[in-house]
């Protein structure tokens, strides 16, 4: 074992040295005067962290919608789509003279993505052309999924643009120079910021403590269910509530932070995040395919699929791809954006915004009742707000800005003027941020990755996927089935 | 405990918090979150101990080494 532990590098000591003869230096100098790193600031947070700068591209988005529509413009010109086709022909005859419009939607994400990504420390110049590959296949799947038969043959866009993913990562591999280009969270927390301008936050008011009370009991039980079958089954209860909270809260992202609160081993981490991942992409395409069978009405669907899949980019992937059967396949009811809406409430108002209190109360407990292992955690208050996913309430001031702008309108003006102006162009740039996220899991998934979890914690996290299913699906289409039909209405 | 601890795990040169680096190191972790977001806060990897922890942890070693200053 070393022998020196010292800080990371300041001051006129060699650290190399150090390393190499495996002897403290540390009286050399005075390491008591050395400047200690500190915790980012919030001022620092804002520019460092992704969350917030979805939240700042978001709504420079929404305000710039806003001026233009004030001043009697929209941002259709840029928002640009393909539009329905049925051959070939009649495609490229609808693309051809929007070459230039698709070439400024392509340059103004990659100027926003790019910025973002330049201040989280990825290289502009290689963000740039991984970026505009993505741009082109995920403008191609967009394009497919406009195809009038597509929802005969289940091409869905974002199925086809995880399949065709995975199908490319796992057979001829992602080379290295379009991995900087594949930023999942980004993109898909830019779009749920953007969907808020979508929904009036009466809806959130309104239908918010539902979710909140349909997720917390399924989240109180899932975890529950993974943490003593983790614990019965001989696993470390530190690696046991990685995986609870993997599978109960909010996926990959609350196996981290879970992970860091309780101090988990970095294998066990690492295996908690291949099972996420792993049941996360099956959800994606079990769970439209079985709302299907079963004929449920988009909200219901919607609310099921937030209740039940473990990560906010898989489980909109799947709710999206479910709603795109409304209108197209016959006994489904309901709007297509019910299915989103629904997915939205429940998992980031019902599940996300509790991260930071998991960790902190399983901190605590890890410190207070748990093996010691040499690291110490220490639970603070503070990092229930740390650990807060920002750009929820990104979302939520999208919501009050359009809530409140439209708020002088009667619902047929509003249809009339204020949809077709301001949200329908922000819907098309959100279905954009969509479809790279969903292109991006696809292409960062690698199936290899699954073969090490281990038979112990396959078996907890199954236990976990069993109950939640069940339980989602009993509160979704019976208990709360009348106020997820109701929830586009 | 204040925010600047000596003891805490930021302190420590086994402790690397970079956000690349985590992601390099926990595969799949950018598949459907990012070590980049909110939920992550400061934790980081420790090379000593091989675990992933907060950056507030104290770390025996590491306490021990800077009560011995």
């Amino acid at each position: 074992m070393p022998t020196c532990y010292t800080t990371r590098g300041w001051g006129s000591f060699n650290l190399d040295a150090i390393e190499a003869h495996g002897e403290c230096f540390m009286a050399d100098v005075d390491l008591r005067r050395l400047p200690l790193p500190v915790r980012e600031s919030l001022w620092t947070e804002l520019i460092r962290k992704e969350d917030w700068w979805a939240v700042w591209i978001s709504l420079l988005l929404i305000s710039i919608g806003i001026a233009k529509f004030a001043s009697g413009g929209s941002l259709q010109w840029i928002a640009i789509a393909p539009q329905k086709w049925s051959n070939p022909a009649e495609l490229i005859a609808q693309l051809q003279p929007q070459g230039l419009r698709y070439f400024a939607v392509c340059l103004l994400w990659a100027v926003l993505f790019g910025t973002g990504a330049a201040a989280l420390g990825i290289k502009f110049s290689k963000f740039l052309p991984a970026f505009i590959a993505l741009f082109c296949a995920s403008a191609a799947i967009y394009c497919l999924g406009l195809w009038v038969q597509a929802a005969h043959y289940n091409l869905e866009p974002p199925l086809v643009a995880l399949g065709l993913g995975l199908l490319v990562s796992n057979t001829v591999g992602v080379p290295r120079w379009l991995e900087p280009g594949l930023r999942v969270e980004f993109y898909i927390k830019t779009g749920i910021v953007l969907l808020g301008a979508s929904l009036p936050l009466t809806l959130l008011a309104w239908a918010g403590p539902i979710a909140i009370v349909q997720a917390a009991i399924v989240s109180v039980v899932t975890f529950a269910a993974i943490y003593f079958s983790a614990v019965r089954l001989g696993l470390d209860r530190r690696f046991a509530a990685t995986l609870g909270t993997g599978g109960a809260v909010c996926g990959v992202s609350g196996a981290i932070a879970i992970g860091g609160a309780v101090g988990a081993k970095r294998q066990d981490v690492s295996v908690a995040i291949s099972l996420v991942v792993l049941w996360a992409v099956v959800m994606i395409f079990a769970l439209p395919l079985v709302c299907r069978g079963l004929g449920l009405s988009t909200g219901v669907a919607g609310a099921w699929i937030g209740t039940s899949e473990f990560a906010d980019a898989a489980g909109l992937a799947a709710a999206q791809a479910y709603g795109g059967y409304a209108g197209h396949v016959a006994g489904i009811a309901g709007r297509s954006e019910d299915a989103v809406a629904a997915f939205t409430l429940m998992k980031v108002i019902g599940r996300d915004v509790w991260i930071g209190v998991w960790a902190f109360v399983l901190s605590l407990i890890a410190t207070r009742f748990w093996d010691r292992t040499g690291v110490h955690s220490r639970a603070s208050r503070g990092d229930i707000w740390r650990r807060f996913p920002k750009f929820v309430l990104g979302f939520l001031l999208a919501s009050a800005i359009l809530t409140l702008l439209s708020r002088g309108y009667s619902y047929g003006d509003y249809k009339k003027e204020l949809v077709p102006a301001l949200i329908a162009p922000l819907q098309v740039l959100r279905t954009w941020a969509f479809t790279f996220a969903f292109l991006s899991i696809g292409l960062t998934t690698r199936v290899r990755e699954f073969r090490s979890v281990g038979a112990r914690p396959f078996y907890a996290f199954a236990v976990g996927v069993a109950v939640n299913l069940a339980l989602g699906f009993v509160l979704s289409t019976q208990v709360f089935a009348d106020f997820w039909t109701r929830v586009g209405q | 405990m204040s925010e600047a601890d000596p003891r805490a795990c930021r302190t420590c040169r086994h402790f690397d918090q970079r956000a690349a680096v985590i992601e390099s190191s926990l595969p799949g972790l950018h598949a459907l979150s990012s070590a980049y977001g909110s939920v992550r806060a400061g934790d980081g990897l420790c090379s000593l101990r091989e675990r992933y922890a907060a950056d507030s942890s104290v770390c025996d070693l590491h306490a021990e080494a800077w009560s011995q200053l």
